[in-house]
């Protein structure tokens, strides 16, 4: 008996997320176009708490 | 057994016939740059060369024939040798000569070889492994022109360094103390401009290629934008920004309105006579009355058409007929502000390598056709590109004013839209009108006053040159050079090694001194050479009258009076890493250490006033953008100090007096210790804050952030947060490891049965078209 081959067409194979984030005060759609200190920068940003005694603050 | 030269070994291997006459030649033309004209004597000492190779066994022996021994040297020995004659010959003179012509010859042999390997990297690498080529991520290195850019951009930083900048500055700069910034434009032209839309949409005017007349509609005002923009960008090396955008554009808003009132006449009532009279009235009336959308316009309006149509015996609802225009309008500007994002985010500048590095100022016209433009801006931006990608230019800025746009103020609605746009989009970034350094220079009714920034960052308003002129269109950076910070702590550090706390900042603030004369100096010298360029060598930016003051220069002036209105900047990098290197701590662990970083970066700013006194020029500071040099002082740096834990053991250097980004901090405390330098960088500086949700459900959140920046007294800021895009299925907003929408991963595809099922699936046609035909392993497949 012969096996039954299943095939579908598959989208999206090879196909990145592109990660927008800011760089000089500007936007970059692509991060393969930034350089590698500012890919390494980019990396190692962490996230500023923004938490409740911030906002009664203000 | 007698000997002879038969062949020389040229550098490159190859074997050439030896020719006396060659070093005959050298020697001559040597003694003669020193006074010679003896070329009996020259042929005499090429003859004992010949003697010297051969009586020192300098050559090798290749073969020997009829008693003859035939020996072939390297050209390179040759030379010694001739050296070495000439020296035991009592010829000093002529020896130093040619010494020196062997070095010249060697140098450019160096140079020219080196050109030609960075010609073959930049022709064959890709830009993913070539760092040269991602200097600046607006450009694409790949593209064609972007490459031949990059030839050109090589070519003339090496021919600036050997000819154009002083032998000091060169060395400073290699030396990775200063970066001066945009080296390769250096004898040609100016950074950046603030351009007054507004004044070329009402003139009309020529882009060098054509006349254009002034639009009458919003839709052909917006275009024109886009013209100017690109037409002004090709003459510069920087951005191009517009001021005030709502102000410039609101008058074609109402010659839009004027329009759609026609178009409604001309299909509701279709009498040509009745609809060409009122065209000629609400023209004229235009003349006058720029602004139409408002009570006192309606008035006249309402009226005039009344008694038209009943002029002609009709009878319609001209209050409809409003109505009808006012909708239709908003719905033209929309489109117009969809075209202005559309084209901006792709036309090519620059022959192509990137699109103009374009930035759009709003948010102060409280106008009807003024605010539809910063809505409908937001609006458009907010919906984003083709398949609902997120904008990358233009880069928007929303102008914030107490009594204008903040909470109450008529424009309020505005700012909440801006906050809702940026927590989607990133954009706008925000600029705060409400600073002690903007402040006072806003005279309201005077958009020309109002603080706009380069989206970058640079920022021009004060105008020491000439005071009365203390306004942003028509004026920008004319360039800017970054001081190593890290490198001068690192220098003052190793030949101070015995001091500590006080005594070491004060010998670190001698070195600092030192080189911001150097920079001020090198800022004159640039000042110098761009001064002496002509009018005619900017058909737009001076021809058209772009430039402040410009329209009083012939073609054949030299510029120099008129950019006198720019700025001249000099800009720092690592702050944070400079006060660990000095003091073991940066500014955003310890307050004294921010006091010290502070008093650090208003000395700067202290002696660029003293510059400008002097020199009546607007020196200015400014928290560098250090896109390119990040990466480039810092390996310099590493390179001569060596890996220094807090201080060059990252692979770049912290921007401006930014803390650093990986450091754990409240976003509060950032913004209080951030904020006292923006008023000393008056040549324009940036804050962030990171957050890590999305916003967009909470504007709220992102208005506190946002009015907590403005109220500290910063002067331009932007919170930044995960913008992902999933191509594939569309889906836009935060992507970990997968998908939200499709549940793919990274670079993982997906049946199309599975994506059809997905909701909201919509997606990018160019990733339709990725069809990959597998084996389908049905247990692989998310849950979904």
């Amino acid at each position: 008996m012969q096996e039954q081959v299943t095939t579908e067409e598959r989208i999206g194979e090879g196909v990145s997320f592109s990660r927008i984030r800011r760089i000089t005060g500007y936007l970059v759609g692509d991060m393969d176009r930034w350089n590698d200190a500012k890919r390494a920068e980019e990396a190692d940003r962490v996230k500023h708490f923004t938490d409740k005694e911030c906002s009664c603050r203000h | 057994m007698q000997k002879c030269i038969s062949n020389i070994i040229k550098r490159d291997g190859k074997a050439e016939v030896y020719n006396e006459e060659k070093i005959q030649s050298a020697i001559f033309k040597a003694a003669k740059s020193v006074g010679g004209i003896d070329v009996e004597r020259a042929k005499h000492l090429a003859s004992l060369v010949r003697s010297y190779i051969l009586e020192n066994g300098i050559g090798n022996l290749v073969t020997s024939e009829n008693n003859i021994e035939y020996y072939q040297v390297a050209i390179e020995d040759v030379q010694d040798s001739v050296e070495k004659v000439l020296i035991e010959n009592q010829h000093a003179k002529t020896a130093k000569a040619y010494i020196l012509y062997r070095k010249q010859r060697s140098d450019i042999r160096d140079a020219s070889g080196a050109l030609m390997k960075l010609m073959k990297e930049l022709t064959f690498s890709d830009s993913r492994n070539c760092e040269i080529k991602r200097e600046n991520a607006n450009i694409d290195g790949n593209s064609t022109m972007g490459t031949m850019l990059k030839y050109g951009s090589e070519i003339a930083k090496d021919f600036n360094k050997k000819f154009l900048i002083r032998p000091e500055h060169v060395q400073a700069y290699e030396a990775g103390i200063i970066h001066i910034h945009d080296m390769e434009f250096y004898a040609l032209t100016l950074n950046c401009m603030q351009i007054d839309v507004g004044k070329l949409l009402n003139a009309g005017f020529n882009t060098g290629h054509g006349a254009l007349r002034s639009p009458s509609s919003i839709g052909a005002a917006a275009t024109l934008v886009c013209i100017i923009i690109q037409s002004n960008q090709n003459e510069m090396f920087g951005g191009q920004s517009v001021p005030t955008l709502d102000f410039s554009l609101a008058p074609y808003v109402a010659r839009s309105y004027i329009k759609n009132i026609l178009l409604y006449l001309e299909a509701n009532i279709g009498d040509d006579a009745l609809v060409d009279e009122v065209k000629l009235a609400l023209k004229e009336y235009n003349k006058t009355h720029t602004h139409l959308i408002n009570d006192k316009a309606k008035t006249y309006i309402l009226s005039l058409l009344q008694e038209k149509v009943a002029k002609y015996g009709y009878t319609i609802d001209v209050e409809q007929a409003l109505k009808f225009a006012y909708t239709r309008t908003d719905k033209d500007t929309y489109q117009a502000m969809e075209a202005l994002v559309h084209n901006l985010c792709t036309l090519n500048s620059r022959a192509g390598s990137q699109v103009p590095f374009s930035s759009l100022n709003t948010g102060m016209d409280t106008s009807e056709e003024g605010r539809m433009v910063t809505k409908n801006l937001f609006l458009a931006t907010e919906a984003g590109l083709g398949n609902g990608e997120t904008p990358i230019f233009p880069i928007s800025i929303f102008s914030m004013k107490k009594g204008v746009n903040r909470k109450g103020d008529p424009n309020y609605d505005l700012f909440r839209l801006a906050c809702r746009c940026s927590a989607k989009r990133l954009f706008p970034n925000f600029n705060n009108l409400d600073t002690t350094f903007n402040a006072p220079y806003y005279k309201e009714g005077r958009p020309e006053t109002i603080c706009a920034v380069m989206g970058c960052r640079t920022r021009v308003l004060g105008n020491d040159y000439d005071p009365e002129r203390s306004i942003t269109p028509g004026r920008g950076n004319l360039s800017f050079t970054t001081v190593n910070l890290p490198y001068l702590a690192l220098l003052a550090k190793t030949e101070h090694n015995n001091l500590q706390g006080d005594e070491l900042l004060k010998a670190f603030m001698e070195v600092v001194d030192h080189y911001i004369s150097l920079v001020f100096d090198q800022l004159l010298d640039r000042f110098e050479i761009q001064a002496k360029r002509k009018a005619k060598n900017y058909p737009f930016l001076m021809g058209q009258g772009i430039h402040l003051d410009s329209e009083k220069l012939h073609p054949e002036d030299d510029i120099r009076e008129v950019i006198k209105h720019g700025t001249l900047s000099i800009g720092f990098i690592g702050l944070a890493e400079c006060l660990v290197a000095l003091f073991g701590k940066h500014h955003g662990e310890e307050k004294a250490l921010n006091e010290i970083g502070v008093s650090i970066i208003k000395h700067f700013y202290d002696r660029c006033k003293e510059q400008t006194k002097k020199t009546g020029l607007n020196f200015s500071l400014i928290a560098s953008p250090a896109e390119g040099c990040s990466g480039r002082l810092l390996r310099i740096t590493r390179d001569k100090f060596g890996v220094i834990k807090g201080v060059t053991d990252r692979d770049y250097f912290t921007n401006s007096f930014h803390v650093p980004v990986f450091y754990p901090i409240r976003a509060w405390d950032k913004i209080q210790i951030e904020s006292q330098y923006h008023k000393y960088c008056l040549a324009g500086a940036i804050s962030y804050i990171e957050v890590a949700e999305d916003l967009s459900a909470n504007i709220d959140a992102f208005e506190t952030i946002v009015s907590a920046m403005a109220d500290s007294n910063m002067g331009y800021f932007s919170i930044n947060h995960p913008v992902d895009r999933d191509p594939v299925c569309g889906y836009v907003g935060i992507i970990g490891d997968t998908c939200p929408r499709c549940g793919r991963h990274d670079g993982e595809g997906l049946p199309l049965s599975v994506l059809k099922k997905v909701k909201g699936y919509s997606p990018d046609p160019k990733y339709a078209r990725v069809h990959v035909n597998l084996q389908e392993e049905m247990d692989t497949l998310p849950n979904k």
